[in-house]
């Protein structure tokens, strides 16, 4: 069967939106999942929830925060779906591994671990805003909290890796 | 602004731009503000990790004229994304962020008004009725016999509830779309009313399971309710 006019529309707006930040879905899929097989898995099942709910984006403006909300569901359901259970880092796959071995330098290394063994509810956040490049408002309304909220685990987030890089710095 | 209060916000965004005065004139508040801004340099490298090729989907056409007919529909969808809006403030209040990264909620009510946000796309008021075949897909004989007298089916998924997954329904009422869940494994002894500023619903019993119906505020489900509970057979 023939592709019509409007599904071949369909289909590029959806590539087009997918091609520009794909790269974000994964990361943010990564850093909410820390685990590199995951977050492709999600990545894949976002899509898939993408393509299907594409005619509910009224504005390709919005897309990113919109891909990055399905995201977010999709990582959850998964977990819902898994009920994996929560990850020591001392105990990782080798699929959490390889989000760690990525290192041209020993203090990205260093900095890398710290922000994996961030709590969930510090690291989102920061992933967001550094990033993604979110506001506090956008955060506090992705992620359903109160931007005040949203300030203080940002600052503790912050806090947490000064201080695990000093630690790093001492030994 | 003192120290506190700005090293407070700096921390939190190191490019705020408030407390001008205060900065300028305190040199420990300018090295705070310096070393927060590498850090965050050394942050966004650090996130910044390789993207593999992922391979898009196999993606299946999808019946875009599902679309709005906007002028029909404009009203309409007014007063259901208010509703929407008011539903992610009650999903606000009861979810929980379980250990495992999961969402736990406080009752099946809770889970079930979370969930009608859940889905971006079943909000969308539409004229397109879904395809048998993809009625029987989410609805299939295992689960219940389900006839369409209910009303117009314009949506059709299959989502996890209490861990299981569960037949989505939207059917078109009076004020917007009216979301239906079927939950074959969800026994209650009573209805559950499901309430906020602008939308209400219940959770009935059926025989072993229950249904989730939910519409916009002034939406009336009395009748709808009583066509759904008729049109559904649980296969036991």
């Amino acid at each position: 069967m023939q592709s019509s006019n409007a599904d071949i529309v369909r289909r590029k707006r959806f590539d087009q939106i997918v091609g520009v930040f794909h790269q974000d879905m994964y990361r943010y899929a990564a850093w909410l999942c820390r685990d590199k097989a995951i977050a492709e898995d999600v990545v894949q099942e976002s899509m898939l929830r993408a393509w299907k709910s594409l005619d509910a984006l009224r504005d390709d403006a919005a897309a990113k925060p919109w891909l990055l909300t399905i995201v977010r569901r999709e990582n959850a359901r998964y977990f819902e779906r898994k009920r994996l259970e929560t990850v020591d880092i001392d105990n990782l796959t080798a699929s959490q591994s390889a989000l760690l071995a990525e290192q041209p330098d020993e203090d990205l290394g260093d900095m890398r671990a710290a922000i994996y063994a961030l709590d969930d509810d510090y690291r989102e956040p920061l992933v967001l805003q550094v990033l993604m490049g979110f506001s506090t408002n956008e955060i506090a309304e992705q992620m359903d909290l109160k931007q005040g909220a949203v300030l203080t685990r940002l600052h503790r987030a912050r806090a947490k890796l000064k201080e695990a890089m000093q630690e790093q710095a001492i030994q | 602004m003192n120290c506190d209060d700005y090293k407070q916000a700096i921390g939190a965004d190191p490019n705020f731009d408030g407390g001008a005065g205060h900065v300028s004139e305190c040199e420990s508040c300018q090295a705070y503000r310096r070393e927060m801004l590498a850090l965050d340099e050394q942050i966004k490298r650090a996130l910044s990790i390789n993207v593999p090729e992922i391979e898009t989907p196999a993606l299946e056409p999808v019946d875009n004229s599902n679309v709005v007919s906007l002028q029909k529909r404009r009203k309409l969808v007014t007063v259901w994304f208010a509703a929407a809006a008011t539903v992610i403030v009650a999903a606000m209040v009861v979810r929980n962020q379980a250990p495992d990264g999961g969402i736990h909620y406080e009752s099946l009510g809770e889970e079930v008004l979370a969930h009608v946000y859940h889905e971006p796309g079943a909000l969308v008021p539409s004229d397109v009725r879904v395809a048998d075949d993809r009625l029987h897909e989410v609805v299939p004989a295992s689960v219940a016999d389900f006839d369409r007298s209910a009303g117009l089916i314009t949506y059709a998924e299959t989502c996890p509830i209490s861990g299981n997954e569960v037949p989505h329904l939207i059917i078109q009422g009076q004020r917007g779309p009216i979301t239906i869940m079927l939950l074959p494994d969800e026994k209650i002894t009573e209805a559950i009313p499901l309430n906020d500023e602008n939308s209400h619903g219940v959770i009935l019993p059926v025989g072993d399971g229950s249904i989730a119906i939910i519409g916009a505020r002034d939406e009336k489900l009395e009748e709808v309710q009583k066509q759904i509970v008729q049109s559904v057979m649980w296969d036991t």
